[in-house]
């Protein structure tokens, strides 16, 4: 069915094809009648969980009818809602086989969970049902947990959404730095037009997608495409806010932990410490205690020898000095008195000396004085000697007497004149 | 991005740290001061949870640019 052609009325002209490889091979109109329409459309929607679609594959019943004015068409008295249902199914699997066949089957479950999915791109529409749930969720939470989110809105079910979804996508693609993660949220929509979910194009969109993408579409039939590859899937929006929120405790959690853990640990090894330190201190006390009255002790006990020594060295030293006083004293007496006699010898035997001396002495000078007396000119005179002198001195080779000279010869008595009258050189 | 790198080295910082006190691989010495990093960690950690640091005109404006 290529066209549905409804009309104002309630009745429905279809345009009718069949195709072989893209190209049309058979062609004709057809004719639903409103009472039929809405029967069909009824089960359709009840089975399929779509309304009918154009440029859908359809398994009908007709009846070939003949108009005057409108010629051949084909009445449409059922279609097989099963067929389609089938039909869908056949576009799902065509979907999933060409985005395993692009490698994007996990490409968004296979990127990094953010520790924290803080900065949330919403795309849902603003009277959403479903969006309301979801904001409820992670807004009103009871631990003060901070969501930044943006809404990105689009039309989440029929014939528009796939491109809406994609626009939106494209846009958070472009500040995506400003974002942790995208969510698709929709509720309250009833259960019909979600094929979209199935289309190729959004389902590569979503999986391709840098941010992990997760998926709240809230609905109780087959998962679509879009829910098996995006990043994680809640059946509902509040499944999913508290999903995150769960994301919050995840990261909570060990923070407190560590907090109770850090006070715990810090609190034993600190006490460990503490203990440690008292018993080394306790131990330390105790040894030097032990150290130090040992020590006393062996001062004692050398301070008591030292005494007993001292005493005993001076007791013999003591000894020792009186030993030496006694003998210096009589040995110094002793030499006293031999000086003493010697002295007195001394003193005995000096004025005979003194007198053996004087009286040699004399004798030597009674000798001497009368050598003298010998050698005088006088005395030599009287024993008839004579002087002879000219001009007062004895005559010599150095003082020699000419023929006429006066010369004066002096005996004991006379002084005698005479004139040289020869001489005769001896 | 880069709030993010560093708000998960803080936890991974403060994991270590917490790991690195039970195991009684830290001094006296050291403990003070390894208490102090992960209280401040801690204090980045929970003001993380709580607050926003996203503006939204920010981000309209340069979807704006990007068109």
């Amino acid at each position: 069915m290529h066209k549905l052609n409804r009309f104002a009325s309630g009745h429905c002209f279809p345009e009718l094809l069949q195709k072989e490889d893209g190209r049309i091979v058979a062609q004709i109109s057809g004719t639903i009648w409103s009472h039929q329409y809405e029967r069909i459309n009824k089960r359709f929607i009840e089975v399929v969980k779509e309304p009918l679609k154009e440029d859908t594959t359809l398994l009908m019943q007709v009846k070939v009818s003949f108009h005057e004015t409108y010629g051949m068409s084909l009445q449409i008295m059922d279609i097989d809602p099963n067929y389609a249902l089938g039909e869908l199914q056949r576009e799902r699997q065509e979907t999933l086989k060409k985005l395993q066949k692009e490698g994007l089957i996990n490409a968004n479950q296979n990127l990094d969970f953010p520790l924290l999915p803080k900065r949330v791109a919403i795309i849902s529409a603003d009277s959403s049902k479903g969006l309301s749930d979801f904001m409820q969720v992670i807004e009103a939470n009871d631990w003060g947990y901070n969501f930044f989110t943006m809404l990105f809105p689009a039309y989440l079910q029929g014939d528009n959404a796939s491109s809406s979804i994609i626009k939106q996508l494209n846009a958070i693609k472009r500040v995506r730095q400003h974002f942790d993660i995208v969510v698709i949220v929709r509720g309250g929509g009833g259960e019909v037009g979600l094929s979209c979910y199935n289309e190729f194009e959004l389902c590569k969109a979503i999986a391709s997608f840098p941010l992990p993408v997760l998926t709240g579409i809230g609905h109780s039939t087959n998962l679509t495409v879009a829910e098996m590859i995006s990043f994680r899937n809640a059946i509902t929006p509040t499944e999913l806010g508290d999903f995150l929120i769960q994301a919050f405790h995840n990261f909570s959690t060990p923070v407190n932990d560590a907090i109770k853990s850090i006070k715990l640990n810090t609190k034993n090894s600190l006490s460990e410490a503490k203990a440690m330190f008292g018993s080394t201190s306790q131990s330390f006390k105790h040894l030097t205690k032990q150290y130090l009255t040992n020590t006393n002790h062996i001062l004692l006990q050398q301070g008591r020898k030292l005494k007993t020594e001292v005493r005993e060295n001076l007791y013999f030293n003591r000894n020792k000095v009186l030993r030496l006083q006694q003998e210096s004293i009589s040995s110094s007496k002793y030499g006293i008195k031999q000086e003493h006699e010697l002295i007195a010898r001394i003193e005995k035997n000096i004025p005979v000396l003194s007198k053996q001396t004087l009286s040699k002495n004399t004798l030597e000078l009674d000798q001497m004085i009368r050598s003298i007396k010998l050698m005088d000119p006088s005395n030599v005179l009287k024993r008839g000697y004579s002087i002879t002198t000219i001009n007062g001195k004895t005559i010599s080779d150095s003082n020699p007497a000419k023929n006429g000279d006066e010369i004066m010869t002096k005996t004991s008595t006379f002084k005698l004149v005479s004139t040289v009258k020869s001489q005769e050189h001896e | 991005m880069s709030k993010e790198v560093k708000y998960t080295e803080a936890f991974e910082e403060l994991q270590q740290i917490v790991a690195d006190i039970e195991d009684g691989e830290i001094t006296v010495d050291e403990l003070s001061i390894k208490v102090k990093r992960a209280a401040e960690l801690i204090k980045i950690c929970k003001s993380k949870l709580t607050s926003t640091e996203e503006d939204v005109n920010e981000i309209l404006k340069e979807l704006e640019s990007g068109d």
